[in-house]
């Protein structure tokens, strides 16, 4: 009977034997911690996922607000939303990129990060930027409690998120100027400035002065006094400084725009080719390219339905693909993409720009009058894109007007906006919201937050409306909220959607389109 | 463990055996198959009440001492067992009768241990192999043969063409993120049936194959299903869903003898979806020659055009095995080659299998079963199902395209001899389906050994030890060539993409087991055995991956311009256990059965641990309480089981990923969020049998009613997205199942000439989300919101589809429209449930002199599916429901919001483009289906050569058909005010995938009807 007990006895010392079974449950493919050594990494991936990368950028900003900002027009029958019709599962997209892929990474910095460093200012500033454009699109969103794992997430008002905003900037603008000169953050790793904290600051201020110029309807006080900071603390004043994000081919991070565009199933909205072809504008050649059957410049409205699309003029093949800078025409008449081309995050033309309204309301925008900072936006984006000084000050000069873009619906010019400095102030602010319009081509996203807050530039009604909130002349003021929050995050939302003073639709305003 | 099997293997050698005094007289005799009078070798006959036994020899001969009166046991897998009490007899006859799901049978359960099923506590289901080898699935899988077989288990079979993994669901639903499959076993060891890349949701996907789809038919002697979680006291956790227990062939004491079967079949495409076949391209009735949708004009259409694309596929399947024994050597080998065509054209699988096992017994006490087993199996091209999947792109191509148009899907690129990618339309969603099938090409490749080794010692005549080691071990490579231009997968490079991924994967187990049995008195009887196992798996995986070809469509990883390793996975995780389970029996018709498990697993925090007993009774009433005489065997059982379960490694820490991208790259936390105090799951669960007989047996009745509950159950919740999570793992919930299997059988003819006899299932089971956890009602199981979310809610039932329903007016009742005039939805509504309410199936076997027929109608009432496909034919104007009204004057009988009648009219396009969002973002109750469906899932005809004094010694031809028509089909659920009713477009069987997510299709090809020949011979 012993030998039994013996055998019993080891089979139960060795089956319950388990003292490998904690190394042997750590996943050795994947991190478990992350400290100091991965911030770089972090911040690399906050930054790709936060200014949209490949694989959000058609559904989230190309099929949304690059053609509410009218940009381009869909050419393509598979997607109704330049039509106005809300992709819902989109919207949750666009969640996903800022709270998942950006936000838990920018929360890590901060946690890890020491306080008042440079890594600390810079995931602030990059949270800024990432949240400003989700509550433009939305309206109040969930933003104290991101990035905490909770259960339930409160929605903020917006007006607290922007406090928020300015709050972080001011202390990340400060915290990066205590720092020595010539001091990097993330060298090697960052993609924007190769982490040169001189144009980090730059940055921080422009986008502080572009928040500040946002609610200045809603809250003039405040916003005069973010401005005025902003300008005093130094923007973006020279093309060199243009926050350019760096793209690679290696894994999911190419241009986004460049892959949409190489698809080919939107082309210039008849918008854009009035203004640029009657401007004569040297940008027409850059931002577009002439269509593969014409080799015109062609263009279509925004909103025509799937048999307006089958004309053969409102075909792709009909119309301006965007310009070579993104894809590169083929032989055999299709599109290859320029997947490494650096991605646009901010342009000093918007600065000067956001200085000129500035000026226009008063503010202290430094030395130079509204007329000056006007004509130095457009100079600073011309040559952006490759015009010659001259080039410019003549277009300064220009007398003309936007023109008949010749499009299928024989639209009539969209505007008589004139480029030349006009004398009347309501004719001035739409000057500086055009120009700043057609420096800010292809920002989607911000060109659509300053339509909806200023009215400019002026554009043409979609043809045909299928969103029976936005009846006919209506332009989309915001993106209705995700269906996922009805199923994980139900309770806040209800206090969410009565925060927005109308209904969660695409008709109802955020807080800072004031009209 | 090593160390523990050779402490065993000592502990052996040092024991004296035991030699059994003879002192009955010698009886002799033949046991033959009571149909075919062949002799039966192999035939265990045990003296009643004693551990006397033998086994018939080659020629089914048998020598016994046995004194009078004494009864003898006569069991033989897939016969009925015999009981023949000795009067007088020196030489005995016996005929055994071939059971099909019948009563006093002996079957393999747990562990390979042989049970008469009078004594199971629990319902079991046997099958013979020969149920599964003829008539097969075009998926090649076996799991699918079992559909209407079972009674209780829904089936679910990928569409994925040759190879596709199945669903095997015993006694509904329990799981949300983890597995709800049945086990499967192979010769007493658990046989991994990982199926990897399952939808998880329409995007297009490559389904992969599972472990099952390698089971060779041809090797498998008997199947028996064990539909409750009995079997998990000796298998641990896995079989908590069930198991099925597949024992396969081997090697008998007798004649070398070889067997043949070989058959060929032709599947075609059952197309199911009616077309409308008047509209040319275009949109608004106007003709454009560059419009993806059918709105245009009237044109001339190619009927076919669909359905040419499609191929009519042969199979072909050989076997050969080959088996033979003295009384210490029994050998058996097998080689069987399948090779399976998909009807998408190019999908193809080839799958060779040899098999050879040995068995001795050279030591009186010493019995050895070593089995090794190797697959092969290819399968080529592998078709893309869901959004923008091969099938899809070939379904929407417009009706006034004929195939000479369709098959120009490219063009030559001048400058480098390389093919451009040519497409009637703009899209960045979809190529033209032959480009998909001619220019991507993605292709799976398993190389899998099964190696076992079994070693049983006889220490006494009442005590055995037995050590085994498993080892299943496969390597899979896949991998994936695009053309430069493909667009349909969404990121292919210039130059194109081509990739490889190699995965492993073993698991050994090891196991100890003694097993005794004693007679206490002369009414008492005890059997026990108590053992430990260990088992450890290894799983790897690491794509590579060249996206961007140096060399344009040079589908090499040297040709790559950015290699990349994507998707470097791996785990492993070990699981020790201990184990025991005793059956106590009083006279031969009352049994007690207890069992305990303790598992060890390394997945979960220390001290990770957990216990799970089970208990069970069963009583053969008819033995002790007097029966009307017309009833012949009467039995009732019953069993509580408790299982515990463990989960997938790597759960407990947080996880972070590293990504290639921009300067030196990205890491991003894991959007799943961790769970560092997991605990193992809970499943209870009852059950209550009753089984009669009548009329000499020849009618009987098996039913049984269970109930289960799953707590503590490994949740994976969604979370806000603004907590940066997408989900995470939480314990918690009681999801329970209750339900009712009924098994009808007869023997209704009976004549020396002709025979029927069938079989009915009838089953039912019905599932309740009891609670999930404070603060969670409602558990997604995958985050696809498209057509209908699949979730889990509490109050409701597992597999829950929500959507988006046309809203109604709460005073008239009517449909709400706009101000267009087109209808009105809200979100988050119920639109139905996955799960079937009831399932029927009806076996029949009918024989005439040598001919014999077979047939099997199934059916399943109740659940619903949500038509993707039929969405997107309805957005491209392609269904025949879209023909009406194209030129408008659809007035919806509806309201508006305000309650006023609708006066507006709206065209076909307006309202089919308006509820299919694209197709891609339909409203879900639109195209909501009844699954209900009836249909003649198998049928054949055979004959028997009558052979004498040939080599040949049996020859048997049949003809034979499978998914041959439907009797009916579900309907859609929601009827549009002037639309005519709908039928349900797909094969409401078939499946994205066969995980959790179900209840929502898009773009699986057509459901595949076969017609075949069979011969089988015997040398």
């Amino acid at each position: 009977m012993n030998k039994y007990i013996v055998i019993l006895s080891a089979i139960l010392s060795l089956s319950s034997c388990t003292g490998n079974f904690e190394e042997m449950n750590t996943d050795p493919n994947k991190l478990t911690e992350v400290g100091q050594r991965e911030m770089p990494f972090m911040f690399a991936k906050a930054q790709s996922s936060a200014s949209m990368n490949r694989s959000f950028y058609q559904t989230v900003q190309n099929l949304g607000a690059d053609l509410y900002a009218q940009y381009f027009a869909l050419t393509s029958t598979s997607f109704a939303t330049d039509r106005y019709v809300m992709t819902r599962d989109w919207q949750r997209r666009f969640w996903s990129v800022v709270y998942v892929d950006t936000a838990p990474q920018l929360k890590s910095i901060l946690e890890n990060a020491n306080p008042n460093s440079g890594e600390e200012a810079l995931a602030n500033i990059l949270w800024v930027y990432a949240f400003h454009r989700l509550t433009d699109h939305f309206g109040p969103i969930p933003y104290f409690g991101a990035a905490e794992a909770n259960k339930s997430i409160p929605y903020n008002k917006q007006q607290e998120i922007y406090d928020d905003f300015f709050k972080r900037l001011d202390a990340a603008v400060s915290n990066l100027k205590a720092l020595p000169a010539g001091t990097t953050v993330f060298k090697g790793y960052e993609l924007m400035y190769n982490g040169d904290v001189s144009k980090w600051i730059k940055f921080a201020n422009t986008l502080r002065l572009r928040l500040a110029l946002r609610i200045s309807k809603a809250d003039p006080a405040r916003a005069k006094t973010e401005a005025e900071s902003a300008v005093k603390s130094g923007v973006l004043t020279d093309n060199s400084e243009n926050a350019f994000l760096d793209k690679s081919s290696a894994g999911n991070d190419t241009n986004g725009l460049s892959q949409v565009a190489a698809w080919n199933e939107f082309a210039m909205s008849s918008t854009i080719a009035s203004y640029l072809k009657g401007y004569n504008d040297p940008r027409l050649s850059v931002y577009f390219q002439p269509d593969i059957t014409s080799g015109k410049y062609n263009s279509l409205r925004n909103g025509l339905s799937a048999t307006a699309l089958g004309i053969a003029r409102n075909r792709p093949a009909q119309n301006s693909n965007i310009g070579t800078y993104w894809v590169l025409p083929q032989a055999d008449k299709t599109f290859a993409p320029n997947l490494t081309a650096k991605f646009h995050v901010m342009c000093c033309a918007e600065a000067y720009f956001l200085r000129a309204e500035g000026a226009l309301n008063g503010w202290d925008m430094g030395t130079e009058t509204a007329q000056q900072l006007y004509e130095k936006g457009i100079q600073a984006s011309l040559i952006q894109w490759g015009a010659n000084s001259e080039t410019a000050n003549q277009y300064i000069q220009s007398a003309a007007l936007p023109s008949a873009p010749d499009d299928a619906n024989n639209s009539p010019a969209v505007a008589s906006t004139p480029i030349k400095w006009a004398s009347n102030v309501t004719i001035q602010r739409e000057q500086i919201g055009t120009q700043k319009w057609l420096a800010l081509f292809p920002n989607g996203m911000e060109a659509w937050a300053e339509f909806r807050r200023t009215g400019y530039p002026k554009m043409y009604p979609v043809v045909q409306s299928d969103n029976p909130d936005l009846p006919g002349g209506a332009f989309i003021k915001r993106f209705p909220y995700p269906p996922t929050e009805e199923t994980n995050n139900a309770t806040e939302l209800e206090k969410g959607r009565a925060l927005l003073g109308g209904a969660d639709n695409t008709a109802t305003s955020v807080w800072w389109d004031v009209d | 463990m090593r160390l523990f099997l050779l402490n065993i293997l000592l502990s052996i050698s040092l024991f004296p055996g035991m030699s059994f005094s003879q002192t009955s007289s010698q009886r002799t005799g033949v046991v033959t198959d009571a149909t075919t009078k062949e002799s039966l070798p192999g035939v265990s006959i045990m003296v009643k009440g004693t551990q006397r036994g033998t086994t018939t020899n080659l020629d089914g001969e048998f020598i016994l001492p046995a004194s009078e009166n004494e009864t003898l046991v006569f069991t033989y897998i897939g016969y009925k067992e015999k009981e023949i009490t000795v009067r007088g007899q020196q030489k005995l006859v016996v005929q055994l009768e071939q059971s099909t799901q019948n009563l006093g049978e002996v079957v393999v359960t747990a562990l390979g241990i042989e049970r008469n099923t009078r004594t199971l506590p629990y319902a079991t289901q046997q099958l013979a192999g020969g149920d599964l080898n003829e008539i097969r699935d075009n998926s090649s899988n076996l799991l699918s043969s079992l559909s209407g077989k079972v009674s209780g288990a829904v089936i679910t079979t990928a569409a994925t063409g040759p190879g596709a993994a199945a669903r095997v669901i015993l006694r509904g639903n329990r799981s949300i993120s983890g597995n709800n499959t049945a086990l499967i076993v192979v010769d007493g060891v658990p046989y991994d049936n990982t199926s990897y890349n399952q939808a998880t949701g329409t995007t297009s996907s490559y389904g992969g194959s599972d472990g099952a789809a390698n089971v060779n038919p041809d090797d498998v002697a008997s199947i028996n299903v064990l539909k409750g979680p009995s079997a998990a006291a000796l298998y641990g956790s896995r079989a908590a869903n069930g198991a099925i227990i597949i024992t396969t062939k081997k090697g008998r004491e007798g004649k070398f003898s070889i067997d043949y079967n070989g058959g060929v079949s032709i599947d075609q495409p059952n197309l199911l979806m009616k077309f409308q076949n008047n509209y040319g391209r275009g949109n608004g009735g106007v003709y454009s020659p560059t419009a993806g949708e059918s709105w245009g004009e009237k044109a001339e259409t190619y009927p076919n055009n669909v359905k040419d694309f499609f191929e009519i596929a042969p199979s072909f399947n050989n076997a050969v095995s080959t088996y033979g024994g003295t009384k210490e050597l029994q050998g058996f080998a097998s080689y069987t080659s399948n090779i399976v065509n998909g009807i998408v054209p190019g999908n193809r699988m080839d799958r060779n299998t040899a098999n050879v096992r040995v068995n001795t017994n050279f030591f009186p006490k010493l019995t050895t079963d070593t089995k090794i087993t190797f697959v092969n199996q290819k399968i080529k091209n592998r078709p893309r199902l869901g959004d923008a999947g091969t099938p899809l792109e070939a379904y929407i191509m417009p009706r006034d395209m004929k195939e000479s148009e369709l098959k120009e899907f490219e063009t030559i690129d001048p400058t480098n001899g390389q093919p451009i990618r040519k497409y009637w339309t703009t899209s960045s969603i979809y190529d033209n389906p032959y480009w998909s099938t001619e220019r991507t090409s993605v292709n799976e490749e398993r190389n899998r050994v099964t190696a076992l080794g079994s070693a049983k010692y006889q220490l006494t005549d009442w005590l055995s030890v037995m050590g085994r080691i498993s080892y299943d071990r496969y390597n899979d490579k896949t991998d994936g060539s695009f053309y430069s231009g493909t667009v349909s997968l969404g990121d292919v490079k210039a130059g194109g993409k081509y990739y490889e991924t190699n995965t492993s994967y073993w698991e050994r187990n090891l196991e100890g087991l003694i097993s005794g049995n004693n007679t206490l008195s002369s009414s008492f009887k005890i059997n026990y055995n108590v053992g430990a196992s260990s088992l450890k798996r290894v799983f790897s995986s690491v794509q590579s991956m060249a996206n961007g070809l140096t060399i344009p469509n040079k589908f090499s990883l040297s040709s790559a311009t950015t290699p990349a390793f994507e998707n470097v996975l791996g785990y492993e995780r070990q699981l020790n256990s201990i184990f025991g389970n005793l059956q106590v029996g009083f006279n031969e018709y009352l049994y007690l059965d207890l069992s305990a498990r303790n598992d060890w697993s390394s997945t979960l925090p220390a001290p990770h641990s957990y216990f799970y007993p089970s208990a069970g009774v069963s009583a053969i009433f008819s033995e002790f309480i007097n029966l009307p005489a017309w009833v012949s065997f009467g039995k009732i059982r019953t069993t509580y089981t408790e299982v515990g379960n463990d989960a997938d490694p790597y759960l407990l820490n947080q996880r972070y990923n590293f990504a290639l991208g921009a300067g030196q790259g990205f890491i991003s936390r894991d959007g799943n969020k961790s769970i560092p105090n997991l605990k193992p799951e809970k499943t209870r669960s009852y059950e209550l049998g009753l089984e009669l007989k009548f009329i000499e047996n020849r009618l009987g009745i098996d039913a049984t009613l269970y109930k289960s509950n799953t707590i503590n159950q490994l949740l994976y919740v969604g979370l806000p997205m603004a907590s940066g999570f997408n989900r995470q793992y939480i314990n918690a919930g009681d999801i329970e199942n209750k339900g009712l299997e009924v098994m009808l059988t007869g023997r209704i003819i009976q004549s020396d000439k002709f025979s029927w006899s069938s079989s009915v299932s009838f089953s039912t089971n019905s599932n309740h989300v009891i609670e999930l956890a404070p603060n969670t009602t409602q558990v997604n199981i995958t985050d696809n919101t498209k057509y209908a979310t699949v979730i889990v809610k509490e109050g409701g039932s597992y597999g829950d589809l929500y959507g988006y329903k046309w809203k109604t007016d709460a005073n008239s009742g009517k449909y709400i429209v706009d101000a267009r005039g087109l209808p009105v939805v809200e979100s988050n509504q119920k639109l139905g449930n996955f799960n079937p309410d009831f399932q029927l199936g009806w076996n029949n076997q009918l024989s005439y002199k040598n001919f014999s027929l077979a047939f099997q109608i199934d059916g399943r009432i109740g659940g619903e599916m949500v038509s993707g496909t039929d969405a997107y034919l309805s957005y491209f104007g392609l269904t025949e429901s879209s023909e009406k009204f194209r030129e408008g004057g659809l007035i919806l009988d509806a309201v508006t919001a305000d309650g006023a009648a609708n006066t507006k009219a709206i065209t076909a396009q307006q309202l089919w483009t308006t509820v299919s969002q694209n197709g891609r973002d339909a409203w879900g109750e639109f195209f909501t289906y009844s699954m209900t469906n009836f249909r003649l899932r198998e049928a054949s005809v055979s004959y028997n050569f009558d052979i004498k004094n040939s080599f040949v010694k049996q020859a048997q031809l049949s003809l034979l058909g499978r998914n041959l028509f439907f009797f009916y089909r579900g309907k859609a659920k929601l009827n549009i005010p002037g639309i005519d009713e709908r039928t349900i477009p797909v094969d409401p069987e078939a499946a994205l995938g066969a995980g959790n997510y179900q209840g929502v299709e898009l773009g699986l090809p057509p459901a595949v009807r076969s017609f075949g020949l069979n011969v089988k011979l015997t040398f």
